[in-house]
């Protein structure tokens, strides 16, 4: 098959290394056995039935065919617990790049505009002239 | 016979529509559809669809239940079996529904299910010699929306409208849902659970969705507003 990822492998001189050696016995043995799988059946299975199914994927249910939603649900506080999950599965349907604005951008940065403006010219106090108040009392 | 998407289809008809798409990339072969060596069969009589890009199924009016993998189906406990419950989910043969297979169940703390309970179960197994097996819990061992089905009232219907009431693009749930407090669990396997706070306001629920199967989109909404409105009326 085409499509499976081969499964990562550790490199060669990492193998060598000493207290690597109980692991690369291990990755021997795995070589081997299926090297033996192979040759086993090898006269059974041809190459037309490794590539029989090709493209092809088949899938017993409607469920993904159609999209179909998950079949219990609640309303109006039927059932709390169900509706809870309902609101679970909703949240994560939404794409996470972009989240959902209540002020638009601009009216935002016209606020903030303003209130930048307002807290420079009364700057809360810092902590230094805290301290020098405490001294004068 | 040579036939295409969207077009009525028989048993034994062949579609080199699939099989061109098949050369190119992945294709999804849903119910109704077999690949063989020499092209992709139609194993059912109805509407051949196709959902972009690449899954194909045959939509066929059904009553008889096929169990197949990873559906939700709702059941009728018929039998305790040592460690194990025998189901009726309209199949061929009863599925087995292990007693472990609950949240929280362990050998010591059984799960309190007598026969003749409903539950609301997935199916984890389902080939074509074997008995059907179901659980409770998914794989985190949590029950989410599976398990018992307490007090409710339950009936039958074909699957073509299970599947024509849970696609999102259906109006019914979505106009009924306002209206008044109501819970619903939808089998795969043709079979309807519903609960609502009166009876009058099951049977509404159970009559619109009954009356829905063979509706247009907006048919079923104007019978939604009829039901409601007479529901209210009652009330009052």
């Amino acid at each position: 098959m085409a499509g499976v990822k081969k499964k990562p492998q550790l490199p060669k001189s990492v193998l060598d290394m000493k207290f690597m050696k109980k692991t690369k016995e291990r990755l021997e043995r795995e070589l081997e056995d299926t090297q033996d799988h192979g040759s086993l059946y090898s006269n059974i299975i041809t190459n037309a039935m490794r590539s029989a199914s090709g493209n092809y994927v088949t899938e017993a249910s409607f469920i993904f065919c159609e999209n179909l939603m998950e079949g219990r649900l609640s309303f109006k506080g039927m059932n709390p617990e169900i509706e809870r999950l309902m609101e679970q599965e909703k949240l994560k349907e939404i794409p996470s790049g972009e989240m959902q604005k209540d002020i638009p951008d601009d009216i935002l940065a016209k606020k903030f505009q303003a209130f930048n403006k307002r807290k420079r010219a009364s700057s809360t106090p810092s902590k230094y002239t805290m301290v020098k108040k405490k001294k004068s009392h | 016979m040579n036939v295409s998407i969207d077009d009525v289809v028989l048993p034994g008809d062949h579609c080199p529509e699939i099989v061109a798409a098949g050369e190119k990339g992945k294709v999804l072969l849903g119910p109704g559809l077999r690949k063989e060596i020499n092209g992709v069969f139609i194993t059912k009589p109805g509407v051949l669809r196709k959902r972009t890009p690449n899954t194909y199924w045959v939509d066929n009016y059904q009553k008889r239940y096929v169990p197949s993998r990873g559906e939700n189906v709702i059941g009728t406990v018929v039998q305790k079996a040592g460690d194990i419950f025998r189901v009726d989910v309209g199949g061929s043969c009863a599925a087995s529904l292990s007693y472990l297979s609950f949240e929280g169940a362990t050998k010591k703390n059984r799960p309190a299910i007598k026969t003749g309970d409903v539950v609301y179960a997935k199916m984890l197994n389902a080939s074509k010699d074997m008995e059907p097996e179901l659980v409770c819990v998914d794989s985190h061992g949590k029950k989410g929306r599976l398990g018992v089905l307490e007090e409710g009232f339950v009936f039958k219907c074909s699957l073509n409208l299970i599947r024509k009431i849970l696609n999102p693009h259906c109006p019914l749930l979505n106009s009924l849902k306002n209206e008044w407090p109501f819970e619903l669990a939808a089998g795969m396997n043709g079979r309807i659970w519903i609960k609502a706070n009166t009876m009058r306001e099951t049977l509404a629920l159970g009559n619109a969705i009954l009356g829905s199967e063979y509706l247009s989109n907006d048919e079923i909404k104007s019978m939604c507003k009829n039901i409601a409105v007479l529901l209210a009326g009652h009330v009052s």
